[in-house]
């Protein structure tokens, strides 16, 4: 019975730290923010997918330090546990963009080991589901006579990931990104509101959140910043390049371990998540979070991380930042 | 709209197997609330998992989260009313009436009470939620930042009762609190604010850490001083339940309580604490003839208790009908959803009958459940005050200690938290009250960012804070709640004069 | 308030001066507020440097009408809080070293010894309160709680 066994795991979940003490918990995700977030989000998705998968025995404990999206994390590990070999800390595009902008204290990309990813979402830009335009041409065209007609909403402030989605597109119309009636809103849902109430004509935004609200037409997707047509939900909605702009944000997951990290543990662990990547108990997992495949892991991933950090450091210079 | 989505609900809801599941996610909710910090989204983040991997149905897990949700928000109370400490957000304004009662023997009373009427305001609340929650979900899109910002405009008008003979303490209370929300990075342009370039700092201030200095460190020292002249005595606990008489005198109270705290609970950019704040100070502005709130005035105490739990349900409304959280928690609940590979949205209602029904039922049965769950219980709590103070206050230092700490993994926001009680502790002594510094802080982030994003869709143009009739509305109920106490006034000397 | 002692006056008065000296430094720190560009015209500097101003001006009405304000502890009062604190601090320091048990049992025997306990009664509570607190909090409810040498 479903309750009995939901019961026994109740009992099992209070009996095991007690069990775990006479032998250290072994394996151990960090999430730079609140439960329920981003972060927690990339920890629970390994943990669940390492241990269904039997990579790893016990569960993985999640643990939560928030602070300046990731930065107290990032400041912690280096600090005082650099050299922890069962740590892993999630990480995302947006953490290299922070630290391109210097926004992670004084370290920077090359203070830490990046390990691997574990899938990754793409930007996207969004009209509301009655506007006249229909293509990103459309818009990058209104916009560019007129951008004081289109206030636009993101969920970050001046310099993130969503207020650089829409520079690029303003870029492309000849605008200027300061020029931009941009509000910086509570998160995707707000943002996904605002143009519903028309408060905001372009939202911008992440696949997995805003492709749900496009499915049900509440809204409208223009342009999908990936390389490829997205599958599933998403597959009527071009990319930029098909539209004939050079635009890309792929907004990887993903982890790194600290800097003092032995090879031997740190080829351990990228072997681990390489191995995962391959099983279809990940797969379900990574859909069942709206993510989509990106297999990079040990060298290629930190290849991925820093060519990230100098083509954001780029970006922002370019927006006037 | 018909209702047989409800129907098939309470069929969901009260099968035993779920019944049992409500129970166990009320009672590990209530405890889960009462502890400082610790709030519904741990609770909710640790069964997740857990309901997920044990194969329990979507309705079940869905339930069991509802449960652990409303638990909370019943349990928040607890240690605001025995201890001064705010279990949550929401709780912080129970204190301000509640904690004077349990000082005067009338714990459980207290405690009754703020059961009873989180159980109405909740129980509204779900009847409003269950006729009119595609219409709320209308008035949540409505929201943008200039509504936002003529709401809290209209906040800071309710204000105005708060301000009693001193009222230059009570603006200097207000301001402090906004400087504090402008620590931290700037939402809006992502300017660091007066960090210091310490990444702790990067955040600002947390609520918690705040009112839990304000309120339990402050008090900690205030008990203290009295200990070493000797004036503190061991506290009574009468025991004596809520009489009739009590129960009508907070009815009125909680209703309007209730909705103010479903609408402001609808709205995603606000959240419980807001609405039990401005519950809270409408409340003071409409019945404070005698100066008695602040003092132990169970209106003061039952307005928070209700809005806060309608807010928690109204919460439930964007979610369900927009598919956008209207809340941390619900944020939560709403990727418990996605697991089950279920959309939320307006569909929602006619895909999984079965699942909303079950979800709206179990409010319905969670509220009370919760009722016959507390009231026996508010006996054992309250006697919990009966310890002695050498055990008492221990306790008190070290919730709150853990309360920051749980939260934040960080010993410099537990020193911070020191440091905002020792500056509670000097102003308390200079006749200061905390709770203007606690509501300028609720309101100032919310007030600061939807000023200024208004303004930047807007161009500049101060035009946009008129330009919906919501937003007139709310100039409209501003100005009537800054003239109401002088038309009263008039209004009472009108009927005096012609009396005799 | 025409019965105020001179001693809540003085004391009313330090207040306000520290408020308006505190609202001055905010408003000029809010003012070198570093930020590369704003899409709103207010601007991350205009509320810090608005919210002083109108502190340092309720600092003023404060200094020329203090009001009512209670007596201040006497030196053993004082010396109690600064014991409390003192300690308090130390041990928040000291606890991602020496542990959360030992440090909040450390703590708690200090509280309990303030407000009246003896020894015994006091360390009893200090170690049971630790063990209990950390029991709740660690092993059930998941947070990670600091261990000591002795791997608690």
């Amino acid at each position: 019975m479903r309750l009995m066994s939901f019961a026994a795991s109740i009992a099992a979940i209070v009996a095991m730290p007690l069990a775990a003490m006479a032998q250290p918990a072994k394996t151990e995700c960090l999430a730079g923010a609140k439960p329920g977030g981003g972060f927690d989000l990339t920890c629970r998705l390994a943990g669940m997918a390492l241990q269904n998968a039997k990579l790893i025995k016990d569960p993985m404990a999640v643990t939560y330090m928030e602070g300046g999206v990731g930065a107290v994390a990032y400041n912690h590990v280096i600090g005082t546990r650099p050299n922890d070999p069962g740590l892993i800390i999630a990480a995302s595009a947006g953490s290299a963009l922070l630290i391109a902008q210097g926004k992670f204290g004084k370290h920077d990309e090359n203070a830490v080991r990046w390990l691997g990813s574990v899938g990754t979402d793409y930007g996207v830009i969004a009209v509301s589901a009655d506007s006249p335009i229909k293509t990103l041409k459309e818009l990058i065209e209104a916009f560019g006579k007129d951008p004081g007609a289109f206030p636009v909403g993101g969920g970050g402030a001046v310099g993130s990931q969503d207020w650089m989605k829409v520079a690029l597109v303003a870029k492309a119309s000849n605008v200027d990104p300061k020029k931009m009636r941009y509000a910086a809103l509570e998160g995707g849902g707000a943002v996904t509101t605002a143009l519903q109430g028309g408060h905001v004509k372009i939202a911008s935004g992440d696949a997995a959140e805003m492709g749900v609200l496009h499915e049900q037409k509440k809204l409208r997707l223009l342009v999908v910043m990936s390389n490829e047509r997205l599958p599933g939900a998403l597959k009527d909605v071009p990319t930029a390049k098909e539209q004939g702009f050079d635009i890309l944000w792929p907004v990887w997951r993903g982890f790194y371990v600290g800097p003092k990290v032995s090879d031997a543990d740190y080829n351990t662990w990228v072997e681990m998540f390489r191995k995962l990547s391959a099983t279809p108990e990940f797969a379900k997992e990574r859909e069942a979070r709206g993510l989509f495949p990106l297999n990079a892991f040990g060298a290629d991933f930190d290849k991925l991380v820093k060519s990230d950090v100098v083509k954001f450091r780029q970006l922002a210079k370019d927006a006037g930042l | 709209m018909s209702l047989d989505f409800l129907w098939q609900g309470f069929g969901v809801a009260l099968q035993p197997s779920n019944l049992l599941i409500g129970f166990l996610g009320c009672f590990l909710g209530t405890i889960i609330g009462a502890l400082p910090a610790v709030g519904p989204i741990n609770g909710i983040a640790l069964l997740l998992p857990i309901a997920y991997t044990s194969g329990l149905p979507a309705e079940s897990t869905l339930i069991l989260l509802a449960g652990v949700y409303y638990g909370a928000e019943y349990g928040g109370r607890i240690s605001s009313i025995l201890l001064n400490v705010p279990g949550d957000a929401g709780a912080v304004m129970t204190a301000i009436d509640g904690y004077p009662l349990a000082r005067n023997g009338d714990a459980t009373r207290a405690l009754a009470i703020s059961g009873i009427s989180s159980f109405i305001g909740g129980m509204l609340a779900v009847v409003a939620m269950t006729f009119l929650a595609p219409l709320f979900g209308l008035l949540a899109i409505k929201f943008g930042p200039a509504e936002y910002f003529v709401l809290m405009v209209f906040a800071f008008c309710t204000l105005g009762s708060m301000v009693g003979h001193e009222p230059v303490k009570t603006l200097i209370g207000c301001v402090i609190g906004l400087t504090l929300t402008t620590i931290g990075i700037d939402a809006t342009s992502g300017a660091y604010r007066f960090t210091f370039d310490e990444p702790e700092l990067h955040d600002g201030i947390e609520f918690i850490v705040l009112v839990i200095g304000l309120f339990s460190i402050s008090e900690a020292l205030i008990l203290l001083e009295r200990q070493m002249t000797g004036v503190l005595k061991p506290l009574e606990v009468k025991g004596k339940y809520p009489s009739w008489l009590d129960l009508k005198t907070i009815t009125w109270p909680s209703v309007r309580a209730t909705v103010i705290g479903f609408i402001i609970g609808v709205l995603p950019g606000t959240g419980a604490s807001v609405a039990s704040a401005v519950a809270y100070t409408t409340e003071k502005r409409i019945n404070n003839k005698d100066n008695t709130f602040g003092k132990g005035d169970i209106r003061g105490l039952a307005a928070p208790e209700a809005a806060n739990n309608a807010a928690a349900t109204g919460a439930f409304v964007p979610m369900l009908t927009l598919g956008v959280p209207g809340s941390g928690t619900t944020a939560v609940m709403l990727g418990a959803l996605m697991l089950y590979n279920i959309q939320p949205g307006p569909q929602l209602f006619i895909e999984q009958p079965k699942l909303v029904g079950g979800l709206i039922a179990s409010m319905y049965v969670g509220n009370v459940l919760l009722l016959i769950l507390n009231l026996p219980l508010v006996q054992l709590f309250a006697r919990m005050l009966l310890m002695p103070n050498w055990i008492l206050i221990p306790g008190i230092v070290a919730l709150s200690i853990l309360g920051v700490y749980s939260a934040y993994s960080s010993v410099m926001s537990v020193l911070i938290m020191f440091g905002i009680g020792i500056a509670g502790y000097l102003l308390r002594k200079l006749g200061f009250d905390m709770a203007p510094i606690v509501l300028g802080f609720v309101l100032g982030k919310v007030m600061e960012v939807n000023l200024r994003n208004a303004l930047a869709l807007s161009g500049g143009e101060i035009g946009i804070f008129f330009s919906s009739p919501l937003a007139i509305i709310l100039w409209g109920l501003a100005l009537l709640v800054v003239l109401l106490p002088w038309w009263l006034r008039r209004r009472a000397s009108a009927l005096a004069a012609g009396s005799p | 308030m025409t019965d105020l002692s001179p001693a809540h006056r003085k004391a009313g008065r330090i207040a306000a001066l520290t408020i308006i000296m505190f609202a001055s430094v905010y408003a000029v720190l809010g003012s070198q507020i570093e930020y590369s560009f704003s899409s709103d015209p207010i601007g991350p500097r205009g509320f810090p440097i608005g919210l002083g101003v109108l502190l340092a001006a309720l600092g003023v009405w404060y200094y020329l009408d203090t009001g009512a304000c209670e007596d201040w502890p006497d030196r053993r009062g004082a010396q109690a809080a600064a014991l409390f604190l003192g300690l308090s601090v130390a041990m928040m320091l000291a606890m991602p070293y020496i542990g959360f048990i030992i440090a909040m049992a450390i703590l708690l025997t200090g509280v309990a010894r303030l407000f009246g306990a003896s020894w015994p009664m006091a360390f009893a509570n200090g170690i049971g309160q630790a063990v209990l607190w950390w029991l709740l909090f660690g092993p059930l409810l998941g947070s990670h709680l600091p261990k000591g040498p002795f791997g608690f």
